[in-house]
């Protein structure tokens, strides 16, 4: 044969084995929604943060759910006093089109996601009430101040992808450039997103090397893609379609359900009123029939990963007779026990809610109060959920599920049981202090408090009706070596994927 | 007919502009943007800066006159959601429902006007009865399920389609196929109601005692005839599928207007909601007008 029949055959075959190893090598990932806007300072958004986080753009630091706090673009960092931690960044990074990282690309992300000129979830969800000020001192190294001060502000910087000191304060991006292990390389809008490979990065490359991401509302359509091999990984899906035991997995999602009590309103005033409510939910019975087996009895606003914990603590037994009680001797005492007690849902909020907020309604019922189940959706819920509460409204109790996988209760207590949080029910000035305590304590005194603070709203204050700290599934095609985990509900890092 | 042309469409302007000022001042009812956009933990400063960025802090009749400034010129506004002008997301959107439609809609009429003016010449008999019965189901069938059921069998199961998404022709046939099932039903139904009452005429018996061949009956002297009703609902079920398949467009991937306005409904996007309705409804009296112009042309009787 002649040596272009052998050069011909030879390049033949390249070209049918290397767009099969590029299929090899990516991966379709299916999200539940469209992403709207791709700017890294809005990835702490669920899809937006599965899409960018870690695979575009970078944080300082990094939160694993085992090691605890890692660098990643800082390599180590320092407490300075006064508010000020000092962080030395790695050296040797580039972002994806070749600019060099700096100390004034992170000065310029702090910067953007507290622009008076652009709206960017991290900054609002993170950095709402400080004020943050950075002195660069070289390329590798930066002062970063918070006022007031944060013990935590490593922590917090794990939440801010940095940016280039190009990128305008005063508009999203529509093509994220970051040091990430991917790049950014298109978006055909309500179609897919594509990913590849960044062949300039720091750090190990992974063994995905394009990813697809597109786009399907529908749980069932989108497991249906994953068991047809059309998708390889579908990172939320409904309990009823997750029914292969080979390809799905549930993991804490960092979710947690509770009833958000308002503490000024008759009967609901009364500690024995919340003390009632809490025994009256047979939480049990929610586990592995409404809700997914593997879903927690919740004690705290926070997932028991969370640093502050009070693993002690107990959830309220399922106890009728004494609910009944209570709320006996509660009327006894003159308090109105059969005012008629608004119960706000959610609508959509998670699988089978409207059975759940149903189910919860009979249970308060059945000790003997008097409770009206109301479901809105999220625009009309949250005017109940967030201050300013309306005048004259009555006793309430809104459902709700809080999120943070972020390692610390700082991320949420403030806001949902001080005084001056946004969606607080309670006015207790000893709460407030603990809470301020807390949130500047560090180290095993920082835990130590938070445990106190998390055990004085359960038992002295009973703050809320904690319900359930809830499971996510997935769904993950076989031929991958992925393990979702607490992180999959805002991140999914292609690096982290393997395929067997 | 021009007047005619002319009338129409002053009116359909009227009524666009009624329903862009009804539907820009209901929506700001709706609730406040900045709460669906920031986490439900973000500052009531971080709110303000979001409403002050996209003018929400305006009084109302500032931000109307400032939008009807703007629609003069072909400014639909920008989408707080996609930070991409309102217009772009829209035809975008509604690039992927008028394909939807149009193919739906030729289908279902071309198979309808067929089947139900078989249907109908042969009334009470075999195949009217069977054609009646699997059109009542296509009614009355909810397009949901039937989207799902054909999901498991078609795609997972068997194989032979995609599950969804809109790569190729066969990305093509379950949506399509789905839309296509209650509109049939409803259309062949009046198909078939109305050419019973034509074939039942005097002109038809003669025609028939003249020994005029059954398809000549049918489909040149019957089906003109009984087509003005049909039209009527071929009409009004075009645009429920113009308005957006939403169902469809959410369960197959289809970035339609349909969803899209959904979306922004639930999102207070109010420019998208407000482009959305204004592209739709254009959309709309353009057929509609057809419509009256095929009146015409199908029955000479009616001058305008």
């Amino acid at each position: 044969m002649k040596f272009s029949s052998y050069l011909k055959g030879g390049l033949l075959s390249v070209m049918i084995a290397l767009p099969a190893m590029a299929q090899a090598n990516s991966v379709t990932i299916v999200l539940s929604e469209e992403l709207d806007i791709v700017d890294p300072c809005e990835a702490s958004r669920s899809n937006i943060g599965r899409v960018v986080l870690q695979n575009i753009a970078e944080t300082m630091t990094e939160l694993h759910p085992q090691n605890g706090l890692q660098p990643r673009l800082a390599e180590s960092w320092e407490d300075m006093g006064g508010g000020t931690w000092r962080f030395n960044l790695r050296k040797g990074v580039s972002f994806s089109d070749g600019s060099a990282f700096d100390a004034g690309d992170v000065a310029h992300s702090l910067a953007r996601i507290k622009s008076d000129q652009l709206s960017c979830e991290i900054g609002a969800k993170y950095f709402g009430g400080m004020d943050i000020t950075t002195n660069v001192i070289d390329d590798n190294t930066i002062d970063i101040t918070a006022n007031p001060a944060q013990p935590i502000l490593p922590l917090l910087l794990s939440t801010v992808t940095i940016m280039r000191s190009t990128e305008p304060m005063d508009a999203y991006v529509k093509e994220p450039i970051g040091t990430g292990p991917y790049t950014f390389d298109q978006y055909i809008r309500g179609m897919q997103i594509n990913l590849s490979a960044n062949p300039n990065y720091w750090g190990e490359a992974g063994s995905v090397k394009a990813a697809k991401y597109i786009f399907r509302s529908d749980s069932a359509v989108r497991a249906a893609m994953v068991a047809a091999g059309e998708a390889d990984v579908a990172p939320n899906i409904a309990l009823q379609d997750a029914t292969d035991k080979a390809m799905d997995f549930s993991y804490p999602n960092s979710e947690t359900v509770y009833m958000r009590i308002d503490h000024d309103v008759a009967p609901l005033n009364d500690v024995r009123i919340r003390k009632a409510l809490n025994h009256a939910v047979d939480r049990e019975a929610f586990v592995g029939s409404i809700l997914a087996d593997g879903t927690l009895l919740a004690t705290g606003m926070t997932p028991p990963s969370t640093i502050g914990y009070n693993h002690d603590l107990k959830p309220y037994a399922f106890d009728q007779a004494k609910a009944k009680s209570l709320i006996a001797a509660a009327k006894a005492d003159g308090v109105p026990v059969d005012t008629e007690i608004r119960l706000i849902g959610r609508i959509n909020n998670f699988a089978n809610v409207q059975e759940t907020m149903e189910a919860l309604q009979s249970m308060f019922n059945d000790v003997g109060l008097n409770v009206k189940l109301e479901m809105y959706e999220v625009a009309e819920w949250l005017e109940y959920y967030s201050k300013p509460f309306a005048d004259g409204r009555g006793p309430i109790m809104v459902e709700a599920q809080h999120d943070n996988a972020n390692g610390d209760p700082v991320f949420s207590m403030f806001f949902k049981y001080a005084s001056g949080g946004l969606q607080s029910g309670i006015n207790d000035a000893k709460l407030d202090n603990m809470i301020a305590d807390a949130t500047s304590a560090t180290g095993s005194t920082r835990e130590a408090k938070w445990k106190n603070t998390f055990k004085y709203i359960h038992e002295d204050l009973v703050g809320d009706v904690m319900l359930f700290h809830m499971v996510g599934f997935s769904r993950v095609n076989d031929r991958l070596d992925f393990t979702p985990s607490i992180r999959t509900n805002s991140e999914l890092q292609l690096s982290q994927i393997k395929f067997k | 007919m021009q007047a005619f042309l002319l009338k129409r469409f002053l009116l359909s302007a009227i009524s666009l502009i009624f329903l862009v000022v009804l539907v820009f001042f209901l929506i700001r009812l709706t609730g406040d943007p900045a709460s669906l956009f920031l986490p439900v933990d973000a500052s009531e400063e971080a709110r303000e800066k979001f409403r002050e960025i996209n003018g929400l802090n305006d009084p109302i009749m500032v931000q109307f006159f400032r939008y009807v400034g703007d629609l003069v010129q072909l400014d639909f506004g920008t989408s707080m959601r996609r930070a991409e002008p309102a217009i772009d997301s829209v035809l975008r959107g509604f690039k992927w429902t008028l394909q939807l439609a149009l193919i739906t809609m030729s289908l279902v009429t071309f198979m309808a006007i067929i089947i139900g003016s078989l249907a109908a010449f042969r009334a009470g008999g075999v195949f009217d009865r069977i054609v009646t019965f699997f059109s009542l189901i296509g009614a009355s069938a909810p397009d949901f399920w039937i989207a799902i059921v054909a999901i498991v069998i078609f795609a997972v199961n068997l194989g032979w389609l995609p599950t969804s998404g809109t790569g190729s022709f066969w990305h093509w046939i379950m949506p399509i196929s789905v839309l296509f099932i209650r509109p049939f039903g409803l259309i062949l139904q009046v198909v078939r109601g109305s050419m019973l009452s034509v074939l039942s005429s005097g002109y038809v018996k003669t025609a028939r005692a003249k020994g005029v061949k059954d398809n000549i009956i049918i489909f040149v002297h019957g089906l003109r005839n009984a087509m003005l009703p049909v039209i009527t609902v071929i009409g009004d079920q075009a645009a429920g599928l113009l308005n957006g398949a939403v169902i469809v467009e959410t369960i197959f991937g289809f970035p339609g207007v349909g969803k899209l306005m959904i979306d922004s409904i639930l999102q207070r996007d109010f420019a998208v909601v407000l482009a959305s309705i204004i592209v739709t409804a254009v959309a709309i009296f353009i057929m509609n007008i057809l419509i009256d112009i095929l009146y015409a042309i199908l029955d000479p009787r009616i001058r305008y």
